[in-house]
């Protein structure tokens, strides 16, 4: 099976094209809204990394750089669950956009998405549903 | 209805399920056995998992047996709506760390 399904998100942001670039791809910032505390990100084409540490994920997602064009577009593979779900990796794209009055236009893809991995129930799954339910707690007003 | 996403927010929860993923059914003490917890506390986390529709229970004579209904765990499985509402909740978080370092 091969069909493909893709999440699609865009945003604008009220700061220049190089701040939103920095956000995405420095290390220190990136943990700082990515959920997951650690992570040895570097913007270098081939470089693999690892996003860890996320509240009530117990996982590590493992990624590849495959292309860094700064500032307008990045892209990393996404994968969860050690080997086994290799086959299962993603791929996340980043696009950023200079639009009027330093905004940054932010167009997010995240593609791969094999139809048959859905039907797959994984403790990744359970771990990541948990993670959300943290985060919804976290930004719920108090 | 309990959200089925704080059911299985819970990592003793989390460990029921999968000990009723493993089996057909189970009564309270095999559980509490397996889980090393103590009868309330499993009674506890099972009734939330009830509320949830996660779990459902029979009785069996003189003994309560349950199973694995897994059937709201679909929503969860299917990675595209997950990573939607993954992305947005970031997107958001970017957003407010941008917003700070204007002010």
């Amino acid at each position: 099976m091969s069909i493909n399904e893709t999440v699609v998100l865009d945003v604008e942001l009220k700061s220049p094209i190089e701040r939103v670039w920095h956000a995405l791809t420095d290390s220190a910032t990136l943990s700082k809204w990515m959920l997951f505390k650690s992570n040895d990100f570097q913007p270098v084409v081939g470089h693999t990394f690892q996003l860890r540490d996320a509240p009530g994920f117990d996982g590590v997602i493992d990624c590849d750089v495959i292309e860094v064009d700064k500032p307008h577009r990045l892209s990393y593979t996404w994968a969860t669950g050690g080997e086994s779900d290799q086959q299962h990796a993603t791929v996340v794209t980043w696009t950023l956009t200079e639009a009027e009055g330093n905004v940054t236009r932010l167009h997010l893809e995240q593609s791969g998405f094999r139809s048959d991995a859905r039907q797959e129930v994984g403790g990744a799954k359970y771990g990541w549903t948990s993670m959300l339910d943290q985060l919804q707690s976290l930004l719920a007003p108090a | 209805m309990r959200d089925v996403y704080s059911a299985v927010a819970d990592p003793t929860r989390r460990q029921l399920l999968r000990l009723l993923a493993d089996a057909d059914e189970l009564p309270l003490h095999e559980m509490t056995a397996q889980a090393r917890m103590g009868r309330t506390a499993v009674s506890k986390h099972l009734a939330i998992l009830k509320e949830a529709g996660l779990v459902v229970d029979r009785k069996a004579g003189r003994e309560t047996r349950y199973h694995l209904n897994a059937t709201p765990l679909r929503e969860m499985q299917d990675w595209v709506s997950f990573y939607e509402r993954f992305w947005t909740e970031r997107i958001d978080r970017l957003k407010d760390l941008l917003e700070e370092e204007n002010e």
